[in-house]
């Protein structure tokens, strides 16, 4: 029983160990939440005093924004990949309908609430159209097009009124929908360059009421060339011909499309360039506007009437970038963004039916160069009380920013989507002042070769009273904050200028990359984006690795970030190297890179400036320093015996280890291949070079050491086999040794299958997979040790360890799902290790690594106990109070990111995916600082009666002693 | 007609009828594999928090299947359906920032019939069906704060070394007032309870044994002891009392 105690007293000890207190809540943590590149946004003009915008985006995200604010008011998450990809957003009134998954679900959502109204599920075939289609002025239905059918749908139950094939469904290529409230449906087809097919449905029971073909033999696409406008007129564009042509859908004797020559027009196409037709249908149960936009090259528009059959141009906006049409009320006009100068586009409000100009509707929208061009226009058109029509803008650039702008260019809100897909991140020491970065000029590298001696005495002391002055000037605002009220402090903003370290450096800079090739540096205790840079030219499925040359450590020198951008397909790489405080791109010279890079090394060695040097080894096992310097080359060709390198080969299943030569050259050392036949490699990863760990061994119950087997060259290597049956597929793993090819040890889990999360830090290796016999996750840990006692406890070698280490394992089940691993880091390794575990649900798991100890044992004994060693049980607890981020769920978690703090007891931890949410976590507790809630008051009250009562008490001492010598 | 009632009743009851559920699961679960991709299922069910309104929670709420391999969302009414499943054994759970469900294990045979039973990690082929259409079981809010340590007065009175400080030191203050030490027969009354909490008398006394041991050189006792009265405080006061009597 009396262990039974200990136990719950050890175990709930640990409960605690990394827990939130309530009052804790957004002190130190903050979360943003992001929806990715829109693809379709939509304004509710129900009614004047609507905030909404509903979103949908690449991400698979359905979105309601508050759009006073850039807020989100709900968001739903859908699958991940094509099966949740969003085809098409149709808006009515309250109601929003989304088409998801290639055609394959209908879903109409309460816009307001955020609640699902009602789900169908259609049938399969690849989606091309969706339209709402009014009756009567009422919107009633939904149609869907697919590739060889199409099916109505009832608006408010979702049910289907009824579904018809498309004829001759495999030879033409149906593309759009079109319906204008008379009781018909069209659906518009192709035959690529040589007829259009027109079908005519009708509403009331699907039957086809007309089917015609009419020849167009210079078409090839209808969706980019073609638009219905003004009651029914089919009106297509071509660039070869230089042509409109026009066709009245319900038309039965016309035979053919009428052509019009655009020179008759005045205008003239773009050799090259595929125009584009602009229409509008304000309310889907009446036909379109007769007012059109022809884009004739990338930056001129044309407003186009159609009237009586004949077409006109309105206004020529040349030059002009956007265009877009918004409707409010009975009013429909043209947003028109055209570029001022350099830095700097305006949008102008024209209405649509005359084409002027409406007064005093000017908004300047300013470029800026880290943000990327614009590339689409979102207009929110509303009228204002004299009848007058007023606007705002949402501007979409091709870094996937969203900019909110109303009237005269004030930018009411931004959002970062970049950010919802990060990429890789580094975390950065501030500098110790804002003062000491702008003195890095005084100490350029030239300085200190041309200088002598007295000048740099004195310059040093200059910089010295600087630094002093800065210091005094720091003393005397904390004295002046704390004069003033609490309230009016804190919302002082972080700026670049008054960026500085604080006392425990637990304020830094987060470097984050994200997929579409912007990088951005954001405070890390607010949140702030200090500065964000747009690497034009990105390919879209570049790999990025981010590598801090020199830390901010050694001032005067700049901090140093070196950004590897690598090309997925042809594996040529480029380098980015920028100040990661600043974000400002460096002007040391970057070498060149003709070849594909394989691997990328980065060494202690450092040259005079106080920089690593990066190692990049090409496809031919060519080696190119970065900087390469004398200095640095000199140096590599000291230690080249001593560096080794691996480079993973998973088509192949080839693992091979080289050595650097003293040219620069490398030599093959060992090769290990993993037969691809069987099983394919899935992952590799090192240790990191920023781990400490605090003790050598363990100290067991019979007072004896088990030391740890602690090699900084292994390299955890998992495999996944080939064949997927769920009886003999399997998980493997193998931890070799990177400087000899040594297989240190090899493990396999049958009946297992990825996805594979592992952490390999210490002696341990903790991985994650699932089980296919019993529907699983489970947890597995491999510890290893050197035994009883260390073979040379000064240095390691890989070259000279005779002995193989001791490994233990144990499984255990995790019963949720895993979408990432990580595990904490502190400066020195004192702190016990949490393992970081992201939830599919959004929470960050703060697991102790005690529960993932391979030494837990079955049966409790007196020695177990003396060693705090938990009972071993197959199921992992999850308990909610060990949820980091307690309500503030990190949607899609892709990774984790630790970072030691100045303090030993403190983690500094980011979690990325679809939201960023950063925090501290303590996995020992606060045990180096004063508890949050230390009791000031009490103990300075103890101290001062105690005090007192010694005073008093001396006094009546006295008293007593004076009036026992007088008696 | 009576006896097999009776009968259907009996297997109902038993656990047989679970047993043959089971073959039937490893039996779907060997199929697993060459299930066909174009036939999918819907999972149906419903969930509710008693007492709040479902536009309150809805809306940061997701329906997911085995992580979120398959996602479905929840209507105004608390029901959901989770649509395109193909045949197999999911763990369906809701999740909710600020209200928990138990998860529950849904089997879709290659046929679409549809079982769910309690999630068992350990014992997964164990079988407890629950009703179909999913009925979410509410298993209130997520607690994720822990309570900071308050310091009251409460706290501090209910302390038992509060206790072992306090009686004793009313004990030496009321003590001699309550009885006369004086009092002939008062003190004879206090020797005899002294011998019959010490009985033994040839047994050495502890704190004898451990003066003499302690105090061969007899000057240094008295520092020794000195040093530990200010040591101890109010404590070491209560010590010296008894010792003194």
């Amino acid at each position: 029983a009396w262990l039974g105690v200990r136990l719950a007293i050890s175990v709930s000890l640990l409960f605690t160990a990394s827990a939130v207190f309530e009052d804790q809540v957004g002190k130190f943590d903050w979360r943003q939440q992001f929806i990715g590149k829109v693809r379709f946004a939509l304004f509710d003009t129900h009614s004047q005093a609507s905030k909404k915008l509903l979103v949908a985006t690449d991400k698979n995200v359905f979105a309601s924004l508050n759009s006073r604010t850039g807020d989100l008011f709900w968001r739903h998450l859908d699958k991940t990949g094509p099966e949740g990809h969003l085809d098409s957003l149709l808006m009515y009134g309250q109601d929003a309908v989304v088409v998801v998954g290639n055609g394959r679900l209908l879903r109409s959502w309460e816009t307001t609430v955020g609640g699902l109204k009602w789900e169908t599920v259609l049938d399969t075939g690849s989606f091309k159209a969706a339209a709402l289609v009014g009756v009567q002025d009422l919107v009633k239905y939904v149609a869907v097009l697919k590739k060889t059918a199409i099916s109505l749908h009832d608006l408010s139950s979702g049910g289907q009124i009824w579904v018809e094939n498309l004829p001759d469904s495999d030879t033409v290529q149906y593309q759009t929908i079109y319906s204008e409230g008379n009781g018909l449906v069209f659906v518009l087809g192709l035959v690529p360059n040589s007829h259009v097919v027109i079908v005519e449905y009708k509403i009331e029971d699907g039957e086809i009421m007309n089917k015609k073909s009419i020849q167009a033999a210079w078409m090839s696409s209808l969706e980019s060339s073609c638009a219905v406008i003004s009651s029914g007129i089919l009106l297509c564009v071509d660039q070869i011909t230089q042509s409109l042509y026009t066709l009245p859908l319900q038309s039965v004797e016309q035979k053919e499309m009428k052509q019009i020559h655009l020179q008759t027009l005045d205008l003239e196409v773009a050799s090259g360039f595929q125009p584009v037709l602009t229409s509008t249908q304000p309310n889907p149960a009446q036909p379109p506007l007769a007012e059109f936009f022809l884009q004739l090259n990338p930056d001129h528009h044309i407003l186009l009437q159609l009237k009586d059959g004949l077409i006109a141009p309105l206004r020529d906006f040349n030059p002009s970038n956007l265009v877009a049409f918004a409707t409010t009320g009975e009013k429909t006009v043209a947003a028109v963004m055209s570029p001022k100068n350099e830095t700097a586009c305006s949008i102008n409000l024209f209405s649509a039916d005359t084409g002027r100009r409406h007064l005093d509707t000017t908004i300047i929208y300013h470029l800026d160069p880290n943000v990327g061009k614009p590339n689409k226009l979102y207009v929110h058109a509303f009228l204002k009380k004299d009848d007058s029509v007023g606007y705002r803008v949402m501007v979409q650039s091709e870094d996937h920013t969203l900019t909110f702008l109303q009237q005269p260019g004030r930018v009411v809100w931004m959002r970062e989507e970049a950010l919802a897909d990060v990429v890789t991140m580094e975390m950065v020491d501030l500098p110790l002042t804002g003062t000491q970065a702008e003195l890095e000029g005084e100490f350029g590298k030239k300085a200190v070769v041309t200088d002598g001696l007295l000048p740099m005495v004195l310059k040093r002391l200059s910089s010295q009273f600087i630094l002093l002055q800065a210091w005094l000037a720091h003393l005397w605002k904390l004295f002046y904050d704390a004069r003033k009220p609490r309230s009016s402090v804190k919302n002082d903003e972080v700026t670049i200028e008054n960026l500085s370290r604080d006392e425990f450096n637990l304020q830094k800079m987060m470097v984050m990359v994200t997929a579409s090739g912007k990088l951005f540096g954001i405070d890390s205790k607010s949140g702030a984006i200090l500065w964000r840079h747009y690497l034009e030219n990105i390919q879209p499925n570049s790999g990025f690795k981010l590598m801090v040359q020199r830390s901010t450590a050694h001032f005067p020198h700049p901090p140093q970030c070196t950004l590897l951008i690598k090309d997925k397909d042809i594996g040529l790489a480029s380098l980015h190297v920028f100040n990661p405080i600043f974000g400002k791109k460096s002007h040391s010279s970057v070498p060149a890179l003709p070849r594909p890079i394989l691997q990328t090394l980065l060494l202690p060695i450092i040259d005079q400036d106080y920089a690593k040097v990066l190692l990049l080894i090409d496809d031919q096992y060519k080696v190119t320093a970065f900087p390469s310097t004398k200095n640095i080359l000199q140096q590599l060709q000291d230690t080249a015996s001593s560096i080794y390198f691996y480079l993973v080969d998973s088509s192949q299943g080839k693992l091979s280890g080289f050595r650097l030569r003293k040219d620069l050259s490398t030599e093959l050392i060992w090769e290990v291949v993993i037969p691809t036949e069987v099983q394919k490699i899935v992952a590799v990863k090192g240790k990191r070079g920023n781990e400490h760990v605090h003790s050598q061994g363990r100290v067991m119950g019979d007072r004896s050491v088990l030391y740890k087997y602690l090699n900084p060259n292994l390299l955890a290597v998992v495999t996944e086999s080939t064949d997927t049956h769920q009886e003999r597929s399997f998980v493997g793993i193998f931890l070799i040794d990177g400087v000899t090819g040594r297989i240190v040890h090899e493990a396999v889990q049958r009946k297992a299958r990825g996805p594979v999360h592992f952490v390999h830090s210490e002696n341990w290796v903790v991985y994650v997979y699932w089980n296919s016999k019993f529907r699983r996750n489970e947890f597995s840990v491999l510890e290893l040790f050197e035994g009883a006692e260390l073979y040379n406890s000064t240095v390691f070698s890989s070259l000279d360890r005779p002995r193989p280490p001791q490994v233990l394992q144990q499984s255990y089940i995790f019963p949720a799902g895993i979408s990432t691993l990580e595990a904490t880091l502190t400066e020195k390794g004192i702190t016990s290790r949490h393992l970081l575990v992201g939830l599919p649900s959004g929470s960050i798991l703060s697991l102790p690594k005690l529960f993932l100890d391979p030494r837990r044992p079955e049966v409790v004994s007196e020695q177990t106990r003396e060693e705090n060693l938990i009972p071993y049980a197959p199921e992992m607890p999850i308990r909610t109070e060990w949820f980091i981020n307690y309500n503030q769920t990190v949607s899609r978690v892709r990774g984790i990111h630790t970072a030691p703090s100045g303090l030993e007891s403190t983690c500094l931890v980011v979690a990325y995916g679809l939201d960023i949410y950063q925090t501290r976590v303590f996995p020992s507790k606060q045990f180096d600082v004063l508890k949050d809630d230390y009791d000031y008051v009490l103990i300075s009250s103890v101290l001062f009666g105690l005090f007192f009562a010694t005073m008093i008490s001396k006094r009546l001492a006295e008293v007593k002693l004076l009036n026992r010598a007088w008696r | 007609n009576h006896c097999l009632r009776v009968w259907v009743v009996l297997l109902g009851l038993h656990v047989t009828i679970s047993h043959e559920v089971t073959n039937d699961v490893t039996h779907e679960g060997d199929k697993d594999d060459v299930r066909s991709e174009d036939v999918k299922f819907q999972v149906l069910g419903r969930a509710v928090v008693p007492g709040v309104r479902t536009h309150d929670w809805i809306s940061s709420a997701r329906v997911l299947l085995d992580g979120d391999k398959h996602v479905g969302f929840l209507r105004s009414d608390g029901g959901f359906s989770v649509s395109d499943v193909p045949s197999g054994s999911y763990v369906l759970d809701i999740s909710s920032p600020t209200y928990r469900f138990q998860p529950v294990r849904v089997d879709i045979s290659s046929t679409g019939k549809i079982r769910a039973r309690v999630l068992n990690y350990i014992k997964t082929s164990e079988v407890i069906q629950l009703p179909y259409p999913l009925q979410m079981r509410y298993a209130g809010p997520h607690s994720y704060f822990i309570q900071r340590e308050t310091w009251g007065w409460s706290d501090f009175f209910m302390n038992p070394m509060v206790y072992m400080m306090v009686l004793p030191l009313l004990i030496i203050v009321l003590l001699p007032k309550v009885i006369n030490p004086s009092d002939p027969e008062m003190q004879r009354e206090v020797e005899q309870s002294m011998n019959m909490l010490n009985p033994n008398t040839e047994l050495p006394d502890v704190s004898e044994l451990m003066t003499k041991f302690f105090s061969p050189p007899k000057s240094q006792k008295k520092p020794g002891g000195g040093t530990r009265v200010p040591k101890g405080g109010g404590p070491g006061q209560k010590g010296g009392g008894p010792r003194r009597r």
